[in-house]
Parts: structure tokens; sequence; C-alpha cells
């Protein structure tokens, strides 16, 4: 089993990088081989060599950085997603396969254009928050922190809907994006450690079975905690 | 009439406020609403000194205003650490006659960071510290180049800037610009050549993003740094942290004063050059400084000291939602060579706002705990599970790990006859939690 954290030390800003060593353990635990690649700006790789890819959030500055790098991939990319393999984009990363970037000085990106979506960066601005979001790709809700400075307008396939938190856009409840295992949030950080039942999911894609995952008490418990914590904050 | 209105409003307020426990901001906020220019329209100081950063404000603030006062200035400052405008202008108004002249040498003004635009729309500082800027509190400051355009909005053309060149995100606040004073540590027996954290916010240069390199990390991004694209590198220094000697707890400044350090650690050498840069810059000698700061005790409360039934220990404040406040605890800790057990609490994530988010977890270097010193390491608080899922990824022996929900309990547990040293590391949100089942020494 290969698995790819793009962007490691650049796209690194809320603990993102602990989602790789959750999957690792999962797959472990359940007898596959891991080999975990982390490459960088200026590196060259073949996407279709991985069964797993994950990109974290970065600074606004930095991820127009990134984005000029991963554009070198588009229809790599493209085909990875087509192909039905699983990548998973956590914060503003996802926002690179939109169609364009503008930021807080008014000055618009090109992205990958993969999807039809729009992104508009509000200088001075903080959109932060706990989320509760129900979510197409578990059963169980998502937990996590939204922290981003951005609107995000024309996504067709959002991945959740936001109970507590933000949504997309202003107007909208809906957050992130996904199509096929594609799945791009807004919420930032360790998100599979943070919700065991969704990196359940992902380690069941990829294994082609449920994961045994017995090993997972403490993240249980954790996310037992967080819930009931956001839920009494929600009332 | 106005003005002098206000001040009287705000004084009797402050009187009234200091006799009932109420915080600093509350009269400062209710002359605002009377008098919105109000800090335009009093006579202040010579000097006026502003500070700012992520870490080790209210320590440089409180150094500064201990040295200046042994050396016959009179100082106002916001001694309670209300940092928002608010706080600012009870601070000043406070120290000011009812006919708006702030008596006073020197105003020294604690700044919150993202809010300090605010504050500095109404003062003209003469000279401004930006002593850091780490992770630290991301849930409500975004990042540190969020932070960064909040700070850089509020300095004025003709300010004096004062600056850590050891941080390379803090020292472009000096790039084309003439009236800069840098401080800084020359290479240190304690640094690393290869960086040992988790994360490094040093990768890539602030000003172009290309990689950049260093040749000595004091910790995590703080070092010696130069871009491998665009030239930037560090700036060479006016006031210096010439040498530290942790086993013996001492730093020496420009090569002169040496300085006892009350705890041995890199936690406070940027605080004191800090305050001692501001010192000579405002005409104090060097070795009067060097005599005031000597094994300097911080009033506020970071460092305390305490019984468990028979055993000893020392909690260590640290901020939670810091990283690199962390790491210099888990420092502190890891050199206590007659073998130390560490408590780490995590119960309330702020006491100041909600969240539940502990993605910062995974930011601190924990791995470091797996040392021979550190004998046993007790996990507590509502977010326990969380901290043993962030131990179970080091390399650290699980059975030397205890973990407890209750922080009773785990006081209870460390009440015991074994006899290593005690290091609780916690925030303000939680500290009294376990300092209420201590005996504070």
């Amino acid at each position: 089993m290969k698995l790819l954290h793009l962007y490691h030390d650049i796209m690194n800003l809320y603990g993102d990088y602990a989602n790789i060593l959750a999957l690792e353990r999962m797959l472990k635990d359940n007898g596959a081989e891991v080999v975990i690649d982390r490459r960088t700006l200026g590196d060259q790789i073949d996407l279709g060599a991985y069964d797993f890819i994950f990109i974290g959030s970065g600074t606004e500055k930095n991820q127009k950085v990134v984005l000029a790098d991963l554009m070198k991939y588009k229809d790599q990319l493209a085909d990875y997603i087509a192909s039905g393999k699983v990548l998973l984009m956590t914060g503003n990363s996802f926002e690179m396969l939109g169609k364009t970037i503008t930021d807080g000085y008014g000055k618009a990106y090109d992205g990958l254009a993969l999807y039809d979506f729009t992104v508009t960066e509000e200088r001075g601005k903080r959109y932060t928050s706990d989320i509760i979001a129900d979510s197409i790709a578990c059963d169980q809700p998502l937990v996590g922190f939204i922290n981003k400075s951005s609107m995000i307008h024309g996504i067709k396939t959002p991945m959740n809907t936001v109970t507590f938190g933000f949504g997309n856009n202003a107007d909208e409840m809906t957050e992130g994006i996904t199509d096929h295992h594609f799945y791009g949030t807004h919420i930032t950080g360790p998100v599979l450690q943070k919700n065991p039942h969704f990196l359940s999911k992902i380690a069941a894609l990829l294994l082609g079975k449920k994961p045994d995952d017995s090993s997972f008490t403490y993240e249980k418990k954790g996310y037992d905690n967080t819930l009931k914590k956001l839920s009494e904050r929600m009332k | 009439m106005k003005r002098f209105f206000t001040i009287l409003i705000c004084k009797l307020l402050r009187f009234v406020g200091k006799l009932i426990g109420k915080g600093s901001s509350m009269p400062g906020q209710i002359a605002l609403k009377i008098c919105p220019d109000i800090l335009k329209r009093v006579t202040l100081p010579q000097y006026i000194i502003a500070i700012t950063g992520s870490n080790g404000k209210t320590s440089t603030v409180e150094m500064i205003a201990h040295i200046l006062t042994k050396n016959g200035k009179t100082v106002a400052w916001n001694r309670e650490g209300s940092n928002q405008i608010e706080g600012v202008t009870t601070m000043v108004l406070s120290n000011a006659t009812l006919s708006g002249k702030v008596k006073a040498d020197i105003l020294l003004i604690e700044s919150d960071e993202r809010y300090a635009k605010k504050t500095f729309s109404y003062i003209d500082a003469t000279d401004y510290v930006i002593t850091n800027l780490y992770r630290d509190q991301l849930t409500r400051n975004g990042h540190p180049e969020f932070v960064f355009d909040a700070i850089a909005d509020s300095i004025h053309d003709n300010t004096r800037l004062i600056l850590n060149a050891d941080d390379p995100l803090v020292s472009t606040f000096g790039n084309n610009r003439e009236n800069v004073v840098w401080f800084g540590a020359d290479e240190l027996t304690s640094d690393e050549k290869e960086l040992h954290s988790v994360y490094n916010d040093g990768a890539y240069c602030p000003v172009c993003k290309a990689p950049m390199t260093y040749t000595t990390h004091h910790y995590n991004h703080i070092g010696h740094y130069a871009c491998t694209s665009c030239g930037y590198h560090r700036h060479d220094t006016d006031y210096t942290v010439t040498a530290v000697d942790l086993k013996e707890g001492w730093l020496e400044l420009d090569g002169k004063y040496r300085v006892s350090l009350a705890l041995k650690s890199l936690y406070n050498i940027y605080n004191i050059l800090a305050a001692y840069t501001v010192a000579r810059l405002v005409g104090i000698d060097g070795k009067a400084i060097a005599d005031d700061m000597n094994d300097y005790v911080l009033k506020n409360g970071r460092v305390i000291n305490f019984k468990l039934g028979s055993r000893q220990g020392t909690l260590l404040t640290s901020k939670h939602e810091n990283s690199i406040s962390y790491d210099h605890s888990i420092r502190v800790a890891c050199a206590c060579d007659e073998g130390a057990d560490v408590l780490i609490i995590v119960d309330a994530v702020s006491r100041k706002y909600f969240t539940s988010d502990v993605s910062w977890l995974w930011d601190i270097d924990f791995e470091m705990l797996d040392n021979d010193n550190i004998h046993e390491i007790v996990l507590a608080g509502a977010y326990v599970n969380d901290l043993a899922s962030r131990f179970s990824y080091t390399n650290i022996p699980q059975k030397k790990i205890k973990l407890f929900e209750d922080i009773s309990e785990a006081a209870d547990h460390l009440n015991s006859d074994r006899k290593e040293y005690i290091y609780a590391i916690t925030c303000f949100s939680d500290k009294e939690k376990f300092l209420s089942k201590v005996e504070e020494v």
C-alpha cells in the first residue's frame, strides 16, 4: 500500500500530518504493508503509483506557492480521482482544484479547474469555529475545526452538511466537496484522528473490507467527548 | 471639559472596580464611549514603548518596568495585562492628571497582537518591540502570517522598531526600513544544527517562499537563517545574547554582562534580551541592567513551586494551543538529571473562549519525553484520550504513561512515596484545578 503525503512541509498548519500516521496504523493493524512517501515543491511524482494521497492546510500565501507547483499534476490528478482512488484534502488545500482563487487584495489565481467552484479570500477576516457536520463519507457526524478566510461558491457535490459551524459560504450550510473517492473538507488538522469512523471508512476503501479498528479506543473516546462538548455548546 | 470629565469618570470607575475586584478593561471601555479619541487628547511622555508578539509580552513588559523603576524612572504600564485598547485606555487615564498629562517618564504598553491597530491608531509609539510570531491560539488567531498582517497595520513610519533578528517572519518588519534596532542570540551551546521538531515554520522564506537554510537553530524556527534564493537572511544584531549555560543557569549579554536565570531554560532569554535592549535605548547602563535582572523571578506566577505530600515539584505554566511554550516546558523537565515525573493536564482548552479543538497537541514535540530522566508521565483532564492518542504515536514506552480523566485522581496518584521531582505542565485555564490539590511553597 503506497501513501503519499504531498507538500508535507508547507501544507501542515494545524497538525494535518497526523492523518497519515493514523491511516498507516490502521492499515498495518489490518495486515497491510505500508510505504509512506513525503514529497513537496519541485518534486516530480507519478501520482498513479499511489493508493492514497493526502494534502493538508496552509497559510493563504503558502497555498498560492503550492498551487503553482500543483498545476503540473492537473491531468494526473483528474485521472487519479476518476479512477476511484482515494484523495483526502483538508483545510484550504482543496480550494486549489476549483476555477479561481481571488486573494484579499483582489488578485485572481487560476486553479486546476477540475471543478467549477470559485474561492474568494477576505483580507483581515478569519472564520473560525468548531464544527459538527453530517457527511456523505461516513455514517456518524464529523467533528473538528474550521479555520479559513475564504468563501467558496459553486460546489455542486458537497461532502458535508454542517449542523454547527460554517459551510462553504455565508448562505449555504453545505461544506467541502466530494467526487468518487476524493474528499475535500475545510475541516483542518488531524481529521482522521478526531473521527475514527471516517478513518475506518478510508481504510475500508483501501483494504477492500471493513477494518479491525479495535486499537483506536482513545480516538473513539476522544470523539465521543468532543461530540458531546460541541452538542452541548450548540444548545 | 470633556477630557477632564472622561478622565475623572475613568479614575472613579477604576477606583470602585478595584474595591469590588473588577477587571481593568471596563473603565477604559466607558471612557472610549464618552470620548472615542481620548487617547489623542492626553499629553504623553517622551518615550512611548509598545510591545507585542505571540509569547513573552507580559514577562518582557514586567521586566522592563522593573529595570526602569529601579533606575529612577517613573513608568506607566498595564501591569494587569489588559492589552487591548480598553485596558490600555484605563491604564493611560489612571496615570494621567485631570488636565490630561500622563505622569511618567515612560509609557510602556503591552499590546495584543491581533488588535494592536486599534490601540496605535490613537497612540504614536516612539518604540515598538516585536518579540516573536509563533503558532499561538490558532483557533482564534488563524496563523502567524495572518497575525503578521494585523501587526503590520499598526506600525507607524516614524516609529523605531525593535525586532527579534532570530525570528524570520518578525524580521521582515524591518525590510526597507531605516529606524530598526535588532536583538538576537549568537550560536549557543544548546543549539541544534538539524531541527528536531514536528513542524518547521522556517522551512520556507517569508519573503519569496523559496527554501531557507539554517546554520543554527536555537529552537524551532528561531535561529540563524538564510534564503537560498532572494538573499533574505538574519540581520546582524545591535544587542546580543552572546552565551547561555543552561546547566549552571546563566546568560551573557553583549559579551560583558552575566545574568543568572531563575529557570534554566531558553524560555525567558528573549524576554530578558528585549528588556535589556529597551533599557539600554532609554539610557540605562548595561551593568546596572544585568544586576537588576540577576535571578529575577517573574511576578506573573508562570513558575510555581509546590509540595504534594512528601514530594516536591514545579508547575510550569504553559499555553494550550501554543506548542513552543509546551516544548520549552518539556525541555526543562528533561534536563532534570535526578529524575522527574511529568504531569500534563488538558481540561479546558481556553479560559477566554470556547473550543474543543486539540489539533495543537500534534505540534508539540512530546517525543522529547522519551528520555531516561523522565520516569512516569501522568496525563489528565477532559481531553486525556486525545493526549493518550497523541502519546501513542511517540516512542515513549506505554507502561510509563498513566491516564486520569479526573485531575484530583491524578493528584492523588502523584501523592505517593516516589522520590522523583514532579513537573506539572499545563495552562492558565487549568492550573488552579491542580494547584488547589497541592501546597504552594
